[in-house]
């Protein structure tokens, strides 16, 4: 995806629970309807998470410009009709400002980029996070419940966003895919 | 519902449809895709990238939805007095909103639209050199073009939110929250069969030369408005376009709006609108 636009953003939900205020969370889909949606011909998917050491994240923030979270990768490998390899699928999160964000990435064989996949959002005011009461009202939505369109989720317009952090996240894991798997 | 989100138009864009309409998704984000390749200012091979790289006075060869959305904003221009302004790029890249494209001697844009010419339905002519940027109007005309890619799919209903400027089609009415910058609801609205745009330039606002600037409006226009201002409107396109006008002219916003069936919704916007 190109780094695009001045543009200005919004999306997500925001709850009842705050009435006027600020927080909203929106889960779109699970890693698993991610894989599928990402790689529709792929028969498989094999786990190959792996853990970065020091020394690998170093490069990966010196490649990419930016830091991961953690040094967890969830990866899959995509295998088509006898076992061939169709690409790879990234889940990752990034920290934006004000938005916590799960998103997919899916590369091709030749680790180029096919898609992207928004799994996740929520929508964080600084402390918010860290507070676990504040966290406790998205854990039934996060687990995969049908959210109801107009009851649980509301569309939002006015806000400010934009999907700078997600940019940045694709080209880490870029990065990354090129130290894991040696290319892209 | 069926409900997707991904990274577009440097923002996210979201799409809802009823179960079953999967690929009218697909097709919807695939329209908005287009817009984002063919519109980008950043992108060097979009169609805004070839008309600064073209010589002043030499016909570019643009897509059919680039023509459409130039087409719109010369309307809007003329309508305006010259306030929406797409040959605001040099500005913008100027107050720090946008990185100078390369090989582009900024001193030297200093067209405006009434130096655009849409020559004929395929080829457009800047007669001297201008930056166009299509922020304030492209994200609502993806909207309209992801609608119509739906319709065209087979979905009967649905909602297309491009960071905030989104459009309903199809029998079922969705609640908005329209919010402040700071993240309080100052109003909610039903949308059905229509289209909804905010700005609110909290964010995006720069001082400079002890002035304050803010995207999409004339230098030295006075920011007359300080809440965020939300425009209803048929299409998507129309909205996202009025709210830059509205956030420097409320009135005469309000006064296109009429023509084509749209209006202001917030408060401060009414009151100005009923002045």
């Amino acid at each position: 995806m190109n780094r695009s636009l001045a543009w200005r953003v919004a999306l997500g939900v925001s709850t009842a629970i705050f009435g006027s205020s600020s927080g909203h969370a929106v889960t779109y889909m699970t890693a698993a309807e991610a894989r599928a949606t990402l790689v529709p011909d792929a028969q498989a998917f094999v786990d190959r998470s792996a853990t970065l050491s020091a020394d690998q994240r170093t490069a990966i923030r010196r490649a990419s410009g930016t830091s991961a979270r953690g040094p967890k990768v969830s990866v899959w490998e995509a295998r088509g009709t006898g076992g061939r390899l169709l690409g790879w699928v990234y889940v990752d999160q990034v920290l934006g400002k004000h938005e916590y964000i799960t998103y997919a990435v899916a590369l091709d064989a030749r680790g180029a980029v096919t898609g992207i996949e928004i799994l996740d959002y929520r929508e964080t005011y600084g402390d918010e996070i860290r507070n676990p009461r504040w966290r406790a009202q998205f854990r039934g939505k996060a687990l995969g419940a049908e959210l109801k369109l107009d009851r649980d989720i509301r569309n939002i317009s006015g806000a400010t966003l934009s999907c700078r952090h997600v940019t940045d996240g694709v080209k880490r894991l870029l990065a990354t895919h090129a130290l894991l798997f040696g290319r892209a | 519902m069926i409900r997707r989100c991904r990274p577009l138009l440097g923002t996210f864009v979201e799409i809802a449809a009823p179960p079953g309409c999967a690929a009218a998704v697909e097709a919807g984000f695939a329209a908005v895709s287009q817009v984002h390749r063919l519109m980008s200012f950043h992108g060097e091979d979009s169609d805004l990238a070839r008309l600064r790289h073209a010589p002043a006075g030499a016909p570019v060869v643009l897509a059919s939805e680039t023509m459409t959305v130039l087409r719109l904003a010369l309307a809007l221009h003329r309508e305006s007095a010259g306030l929406f302004d797409i040959a605001v790029g040099a500005r913008l890249v100027r107050a720090g909103f946008l990185p100078l494209p390369a090989g582009i001697e900024l001193a030297a844009c200093t067209g405006s639209s009434a130096e655009l010419e849409l020559r004929d339905d395929c080829r457009a002519v800047c007669h001297r050199p201008m930056l166009l940027d299509l922020g304030g109007i492209a994200k609502g005309f993806a909207v309209d073009r992801a609608l119509a890619a739906m319709r065209a799919a087979g979905a009967e209903g649905g909602l297309i939110n491009a960071g905030g400027d989104m459009r309903a089609f199809g029998e079922h009415a969705f609640d908005v929250d329209i919010r402040s910058a700071r993240g309080h609801v100052e109003r909610r609205w039903s949308l059905r069969d229509q289209a909804l745009a905010s700005s609110d330039n909290a964010a995006s606002r720069r001082r400079r030369w002890g002035r304050t600037v803010t995207p999409h409006i004339g230098f030295g226009r006075p920011l007359r408005n300080r809440r965020v201002v939300t425009v209803v409107a048929p299409d998507c396109a129309t909205a996202d376009a009025l709210t830059k006008v509205a956030m420097a002219d409320a009135p005469l916003a309000a006064r296109m709006l009429r023509g084509r069936g749209g209006f202001l919704l917030s408060p401060a916007m009414e009151q100005a609108r009923a002045a």
